[in-house]
């Protein structure tokens, strides 16, 4: 466990030297896009800016600091948004992994859920209907599936509001407020489950399929066990590995993801933020996005292969 | 001026058709009857007047409540002192107030000053500042923060500040409540850059002496506006909260303002028309949904509160590289391009055909002028294919002439539409565009940095005076690579520079009109620039907001007027 989490460091040290590489492909400065944001700005004013933001060092000057820095746990300052790129990552971390969070645990228990009453059902109505609707889910574009949600709760039905993570005309404390955020999460969240839910449908119903050709399902039956059993205390637990593999590569495609699903709702993600800074030039934040990112899947990587190791004995942590 | 006539009348006449209300109400009134000239006087009455002129109409304000509206994009910043970006400029000035505030013509009305005297010489103005003004911490607002505001923050890091402020020698304070600009030069221009949004006023105890772009205030304002700064959740929302000590008395009506930042426009849309959010300004809604909305029970679209914008949609030509180092071939294109067609089909219907460099707007203080070559006559496009024969540009046996590549301004889907167009309409003319699409900080560069590029569709703002807005895209001193928006066509004419330079230290209002008309002449026979069309932003509105929209700065100012109605 600890050499894995040691093997770690070096592998995010790569990724944050190549992050700066391929950030500097981009052509264009912070200071452009500030200027250019500005209406306008006299050259003294754009010398000063580029000598604030450290742009007029060498790049070679620049990667040793940042490189530097990373060591020291420190992602350096915002110039953009004046503050220490840690803060700003910091204050979107939480909504972030609400959101993620919600929308693992939600597609996954979903998803599995429905591939075993697929399976369960293999050719028969249930199974090709669910079948189409996963295929649906998954073939439809998550921004247009956010504003028909909104379409339909917020403005016909008049159940959810449209956007934002609270309510600001209130600003609840509390319960009231746990409420609140709640109630604010259930379109986001339930937008980007779908995509996902779908996905694990398929994969969950393949695998109990497969599964259910195995010699132990034999043996099983020869030992007289129910079929509901067999299905739940053994083809599940086999069947539910490739969901649980699936679900872990793609956490950096949930924060990419989540940058659709954050715009539409206005929900103050870090996807958002990457999105914006990546526009905005702003170098030291999106490398930290990209560097806090990295780190987050390195954990949720262990945190699977834990998963693992508690569904399948025969694989062993080390 | 007629259309937008046209366009009160009918909200008029929309409104008294409903029967929640018969009576016009004061802002309506005021907007009509400033438009109208039907008191020609009305908007240069001080605010009290005209609010006492509201509350005998029956239009009682309301005290209370939350005022939310969206600002797209959310801004990098709050120090407007040093950042004039969009969107700083629609919350700063709730906490920071200027010197001056405007009507819709453009003349100054009393804000921290509550009198202002230019002295004979136009060397020389002295303001007398409004007395028992304190910032939201207690210390008084005094002449020293004036001084320090404009000598040591504006004219030092603000970005248009050192142009506005040029002249500036000194800022005298013979006492706490006076302060006497003092001027190399006459600068007509000074006066209109007194705003809160353009030159806010600092406190001096908080910035003297600091980083000014580091320091905690940036980020955390402190002025003496209506509203206090509370905080600032990134990706969400800002809040200000009403300032019970604020110097006009009984004023705000509002309990608290709230920015909130949403990405999706069809999602900003949608929170409108809900009520979530009861004000978006800068085309937050696009106008393809202002349009759909402009007829709704909920919310009211405007055209009004962007007169000290001014922005101009232009074509620019790279004059120094062919085929656009000639006239003729610029003319042509000029020409070539339907004006009418652009603002119904792509803008929507919000814009005005352009005539020249300095927009319709400037109309009523007689800078403009319509008295130029006119691209706009029935036999265009054949005039545009005589022109390309003369430059040496004949049609090959194809039917074409050259090839060029167009660059969008990346500035969204209209501009996307409106290259589109002009490629279809250089085809007419036996010329084949490429279209270039890229993002904001590449395009920048390549046009502002490298001049690498034949024609890019650009809008510019020309804000409240030329020598602010306009003089920066003619002027040979404003070739100046690496600063966006500033000469990018590189073209220049030594009569042009002589003009633009005596007409900024010009303080005989007719002498530097007749300068500026003279101006616009030889710049549209030149076309260095194609200006196609007046930007007109929209912002869309809670019926139910009263009075947001008061001066030629709407959002960009304090909302200390606006109230809700039950």
């Amino acid at each position: 466990m600890l050499r894995r989490l040691l093997q770690a460091v070096p592998t995010l040290l790569v990724i944050a030297v190549l992050n700066f590489c391929v950030i500097q492909l981009a052509p264009g400065d912070a200071a452009d896009v500030l200027a250019g944001e500005s209406g306008g700005a006299t050259p003294e004013y754009m010398t000063q800016l580029r000598h604030r933001f450290g742009l007029d060092r060498s790049k070679f000057v620049q990667l040793a600091v940042y490189v530097k820095n990373v060591l020291g746990f420190d992602l350096g300052y915002s110039f953009r948004d004046g503050m220490p790129v840690r803060e700003l990552i910091l204050q979107r971390l939480g909504p972030t992994l609400l959101l993620m969070g919600t929308t693992i645990v939600f597609s996954i228990v979903l998803g599995v859920f429905l591939g075993l009453v697929a399976a369960a059902h293999v050719n028969t109505w249930r199974d090709n209907l669910l079948s189409v609707l996963s295929l649906l889910s998954y073939a439809t574009p998550l921004f247009w599936v956010g504003l028909m949600l909104i379409g339909v709760f917020s403005l016909k039905l008049g159940w959810f509001p449209t956007s934002g993570m609270e309510s600001v005309a209130a600003f609840y404390e509390g319960w009231d407020r746990v409420v609140d955020i709640a109630h604010h999460l259930v379109l986001p969240a339930l937008t980007l489950s779908l995509f996902y839910m779908a996905l694990y449908t398929r994969l969950m119903r393949a695998a109990m399929l497969e599964q259910w050709g195995m010699d132990y399902v034999t043996t099983a039956r020869a030992k007289g066990l129910t079929e509901r059993r067999i299905a739940l205390r053994h083809v599940l637990r086999n069947a539910v590995l490739p969901v649980v593999t699936m679900a872990g590569v793609q956490i950096g495609a949930l924060l990419g993801g989540s940058v659709v699903v954050e715009t539409v709702f206005g929900w103050p993600g870090m996807g958002l933020l990457a999105f914006q800074s990546l526009f905005a030039r702003d170098v030291n934040l999106l490398l930290g996005i990209f560097f806090v990112s990295a780190c987050l899947v390195v954990v949720v990587n262990l945190l699977v292969d834990l998963v693992y190791f508690a569904l399948d004995p025969r694989i062993e942590v080390r | 001026m007629a259309d937008r006539t046209e366009k009160v009348a009918e909200d008029i006449v929309a409104d008294s058709g409903q029967d929640e209300r018969f009576a016009i109400d004061r802002r309506r009134f005021i907007q009509a009857s400033g438009l109208l000239g039907l008191s020609a006087g009305i908007a240069g009455v001080p605010f009290e007047a005209a609010w006492a002129a509201g509350e005998a109409a029956g239009d009682t304000p309301r005290k209370g409540g939350t005022l939310v509206m969206v600002v797209q994009p959310e801004p990098p910043t709050l120090a407007s002192y040093n950042n004039t970006s969009g969107p700083i400029g629609q919350v700063a000035p709730k906490v920071y107030d200027g010197l001056l505030e405007y009507d819709f013509n453009l003349n100054p009305l009393p804000g921290l000053a509550k009198s202002w005297d230019v002295g004979a010489d136009g060397k020389s103005v002295t303001f007398k500042l409004e007395e028992g003004v304190r910032f939201h911490d207690g210390k008084p607002f005094t002449s020293a923060d004036v001084q320090y505001s404009i000598m040591e923050v504006l004219k030092k890091v603000h970005p248009r500040g050192p142009t506005s402020f040029q002249e500036v020698e000194a800022v005298d304070t013979p006492d706490a409540h006076t302060a006497i600009f003092r001027l190399k030069r006459p600068a007509p221009y000074l006066m209109k850059a007194l705003s809160a949004y353009e030159s806010p006023m600092l406190p001096k105890h908080l910035f003297a002496g600091t980083d000014l772009q580091n320091n905690p205030h940036a980020n955390q304002p402190v002025g003496t506006g209506p509203f206090k700064f509370v905080e600032w959740r990134r990706g969400q929302l800002m809040r200000f909260d009403r300032n019970p000590d604020y110097w006009r008395k009984g004023l705000p009506y509002f309990d608290r303002v709230v920015a909130r930042f949403i990405g999706e426009a069809q999602t900003r849309t949608a929170a409108l028309e809900r009520g979530e959010v009861a004000f978006a300004a800068y085309n937050a809604v696009p106008n393809v949904d202002a349009k759909r909305l402009s007829t709704s029970r909920e919310v009211i679209v405007t055209t009004k509160g962007y007169e000290m914008d001014a922005p101009v949609v232009e074509l620019e030509f790279n004059t120094t590289r062919k085929p656009f180092d000639n006239q003729k071939v610029r003319q042509a294109i000029a020409y070539a391009i339907d004006r009418k067609f652009v603002i119904d089909n792509i803008w929507f219907g919000y814009g005005k055909p352009a005539t020249g460099p300095i927009s319709s707007n400037f109309k009523g203080t007689g800078m403009y002028t319509a008295d130029v070559l006119r691209f706009d006559v029935p036999n265009r496009m054949a005039i545009a294919n005589k022109l390309l024969d003369e430059a040496g540009y004949p049609r090959k046996a194809d039917g074409t002439r050259f090839e060029i590549v167009h660059d969008i301004t990346p500035y969204g889907e209209e501009w996307r539409r409106f290259g589109e167009y002009v490629q279809q309409v250089l085809q007419e003319l036996g010329i084949k565009a490429s279209l270039r699409y890229e993002d904001v900080a590449t395009w920048i560069r390549r046009i502002y940095t490298n001049y690498d590029y034949d024609l890019t569709s650009d809008w510019l703002k020309t804000f409240a005076d030329p020598v602010i807005g306009v003089q920066r895209q003619y002027w040979s001193k404003a070739i100046r690579p690496g600063t966006p928006w500033v000469n990018g066509t590189r073209w220049t004419s030594p009569r042009v520079d002589e003009l633009l330079e005596s007409a900024a230290i010009e303080p005989d209002v007719k002498k530097r009109n007749a300068l500026y008309h003279e101006f616009q002449k030889l710049t549209v026979e030149a076309s260095p620039i194609v200006w196609v069309m007046e930007l007109e932003f929209t912002t869309v509105y809670n019926r139910k907001l009263q009075d947001a929209i008061v001066s030629p700065l709407a959002v960009n100012t304090s909302f200390d007027r606006a109230w809700m109605k039950a």
